[in-house]
């Protein structure tokens, strides 16, 4: 048995960079967020912004600079960090042969969620972001848009206090954009903190309390 | 009627020796010839290494006692099953990567003329099929030639072995090709396209031949990278089955345990080449372990299926090393997840050790304690090994090799996992017939196996983060 500190949802990072050899991927920059707020990162592409939050994440270490996730460096070898952070940065990998809302299953149980009605919380997520009629579908049979909300889904279907996500629009339409957008919006209200990479002007301004400029490296 | 406006003879060979030529030079010819040495290089370590190991079993055991076995209704069943096994997995094979598989270019540079495609791709099937039908004829000649040697059976029955392993390589190049021409819908495709083997190379439609050489360079471009992952990915169907089955919600443990048994569900496939692979290997292990004049090679030999048979019914553990480094979504430790998963390949694995050991114990009267352990201790080893296996993460770089990982590295990162099964399950077994108290020893080295495989999966857990 192991035990899990509950992680607050201070994200600090303090003039965080990352160079590989001679390549410099992000130039050091600074990101606070505090629960029940969003901070947007913004910038153009190779700036640094997916570098940024797999640093926040803690899947990447810096090189320079200092991250943090309620106090405790972020390093997501950490179970604590690991029980704190909710991610969607890149393709999570799937299971070829569960359905979507075995998907849903699978992480909320893995959470420790009541197995009683844990495909209703599923379903109901699912419903919320449009895709409850694709419950019964494998990932490979999804459209890029579905397959990006079906990403959403299971990044929300899991707790968390500090919410990372690089680009939640991509792909999706403007009516799913809303969609998605009140759902992130609903979960800093419920307590998280979020930072997110947008390239959105509309998403970024119905959800940023701040924005971090991230600057390219050249 | 088909209106003919004028007809042209073309020399198909002679277009294809061309066309060689322009795109390949002299590399067609220096091929061969590599071709020919590497069989005259195999054919010399059958003679070598070969034969006198095949002879050595024989003659440490009891002749006697191995010749009324052998000649079992069992052993036959075994041996058919065995085959059946093989061929099987020939066809399945071809489906995938056939045996004829001519470069991109070439495909769709000489393979898309008017010119005869049994021509044009003629010569990937006479290297495979020469391939199949040598190393046939070659572990028949060696098996052969080592059983008569060591006074099992006579040298007519050992011609009888030799000329059952070319046509054995024959069956199976035949059904390789089969496999690939089947690729593809529509009529001439029946049985008979296994006899003439032009007829299936003209049957091969253009989109196979590109499919399988998109597959070809993927998958080798994977295996040579240690990237399994792909390779698998590559290989597999997609999963339509049992889809309104649904995963259902339990403990943070049962349910991995749950959703590997709905994988199982889906991919019927995998269920019962495990279950075939571990009968195969189940049977004879059983009979090496109740019978003691069985020869300890067998226990080496019915490790092999046994452990390709846990690694079917292991896809869930696969899966979980394929998820490591990417963002966390689960909420079950590591260790728990790895235990879980572990749980119905090793059940299955049990019951079917543990009852062919049954079977035999009733065939021969009783079953020693030793015997149930050493079960139990092999179970715990294919576990092991399958933690290895799963989480074997990134090939090792040679200090000595400029390119990091040499092909001999390679090659034993691979192999790691089974030859761990292959010794310390030899040993073990050896070691226990010897004296009942050393089999503390095989519980011991399997107690470090599975110690090993489980530290394996946090490292990897911990090696990702840069």
């Amino acid at each position: 048995m192991s035990t899990i500190t509950q992680l607050g949802g201070k994200v600090r990072a303090k003039a965080v960079g990352k160079t590989v050899d001679t390549t410099t991927l992000l130039l050091p920059t600074t990101v606070n967020a505090d629960p029940r707020k969003c901070v947007v990162l913004r910038g153009p592409n190779g700036s640094g912004k997916t570098t940024l939050l797999r640093i926040i994440g803690g899947l990447l270490g810096p090189t320079t600079g200092t991250a943090t996730i309620g106090g405790v460096e972020a390093d997501e070898r950490n179970p604590d960090v690991r029980a704190a952070v909710a991610a969607l940065i890149g393709t999570p990998t799937t299971y070829r042969d569960l359905t979507l809302i075995d998907h849903l299953v699978l992480v909320d149980s893995s959470w420790g969620g009541d197995p009683n009605t844990a495909d209703d919380r599923g379903l109901a997520l699912m419903a919320r972001l449009g895709i409850d009629h694709l419950d019964d579908r494998f990932p490979h049979e999804l459209s890029s848009g579905q397959e990006q909300l079906f990403r959403l889904a299971l990044t929300f279907a899991r707790p968390s206090t500090v919410l990372l996500l690089d680009e939640p629009e991509q792909r999706l339409d403007t009516t799913k954009r809303e969609v998605v957008t009140e759902l992130i919006r609903d979960r800093a209200k419920d307590g998280a903190t979020v930072v997110m990479a947008c390239h959105d002007p509309g998403m970024t301004e119905a959800l940023a309390h701040r924005v971090v400029d991230v600057k390219p490296a050249r | 009627m088909s209106e003919v406006a004028a007809t042209r003879e073309i020399d198909d060979h002679e277009l294809v020796g061309q066309a060689d030529w322009v795109i390949g030079g002299d590399a067609a010819r220096k091929g061969r010839r590599q071709a020919w040495y590497a069989g005259y290089v195999t054919f010399l370590a059958a003679l070598a290494y070969g034969f006198p190991v095949v002879q050595a079993v024989v003659k440490t055991a009891d002749p006697a006692a191995l010749r009324e076995q052998l000649a079992s209704p069992l052993t036959a069943l075994v041996v058919l099953g065995a085959i059946v096994a093989v061929l099987w997995t020939m066809y399945a094979a071809g489906t995938r990567r056939g045996p004829v598989v001519p470069p991109l270019p070439w495909i769709d540079h000489v393979v898309t003329t008017p010119v005869d495609r049994a021509v044009t791709v003629g010569r990937w099937w006479r290297l495979a099929f020469g391939l199949c039908a040598f190393l046939g004829l070659l572990t028949g000649v060696t098996v052969g030639a080592g059983i008569a040697y060591g006074g099992l059976v006579g040298w007519y029955t050992a011609g009888l072995v030799a000329l059952g392993g070319a046509v054995f390589g024959w069956l199976a190049a035949s059904l390789w090709l089969w496999g690939q021409v089947r690729c593809w819908p529509g009529a001439g495709r029946g049985l008979l396209t296994l006899l003439r083997g032009r007829t299936a190379l003209r049957a091969l439609h253009i989109e196979v031949l590109r499919q399988h050489a998109a597959n070809s360079s993927t998958i080798g471009g994977s295996v040579v990278a240690g990237n399994l992952r792909t390779a698998r990915l590559q290989l597999a169907r997609p999963v339509r089955r049992a889809r309104s089955a649904r995963l259902r919600a339990g403990g943070p443990f049962v349910v991995f345990v749950r959703r590997d048994l709905l994988g199982m569900r889906r991919l019927p496939s995998t269920f019962w080449a495990g279950l075939g692979l571990s009968i195969l290997g189940a049977v004879v292990l059983a009979w090496a372990l109740t019978h003691p004049a069985v020869p300890a090679v067998a226990v080496t030999i019915g490790l092999v299926p046994a452990y390709f048979g846990y690694g079917g019914w292991a896809e869930g553990l696969r899966m979980q090393a394929d998820n490591i480094g990417t963002p966390n979504l689960l909420g079950t430790s590591l260790r728990a997840e790895t235990l879980a998963h572990l749980v119905l390949p090793s059940l299955f694995t049990l019951l079917v050790l543990g009852g062919a050991l049954a079977v035999a114990g009733i065939a021969v009267g009783s079953v020693s304690v030793q015997a149930v352990v050493l079960v139990l201790v092999l179970v715990a080893l294919l576990a092991g090994a399958h933690l290895l296996a799963a989480f074997r993460g990134s090939p090792p770089k040679s200090t000595f090799s400029p390119s990091g990982t040499g092909p001999a590295l390679l090659i034993a990162w691979y192999l790691l996992p089974v030859i761990a099964v292959l010794a310390v399950g030899t040993l073990a077994t050896v070691l226990t017939h010897s004296s009942s108290g050393s089999l503390v020893w095989g519980v011991l080295l399997t107690a470090a196996i599975v110690s090993w495989g489980l530290s394996k999966s946090e490292r990897l857990a911990q090696e990702h983060r840069v």
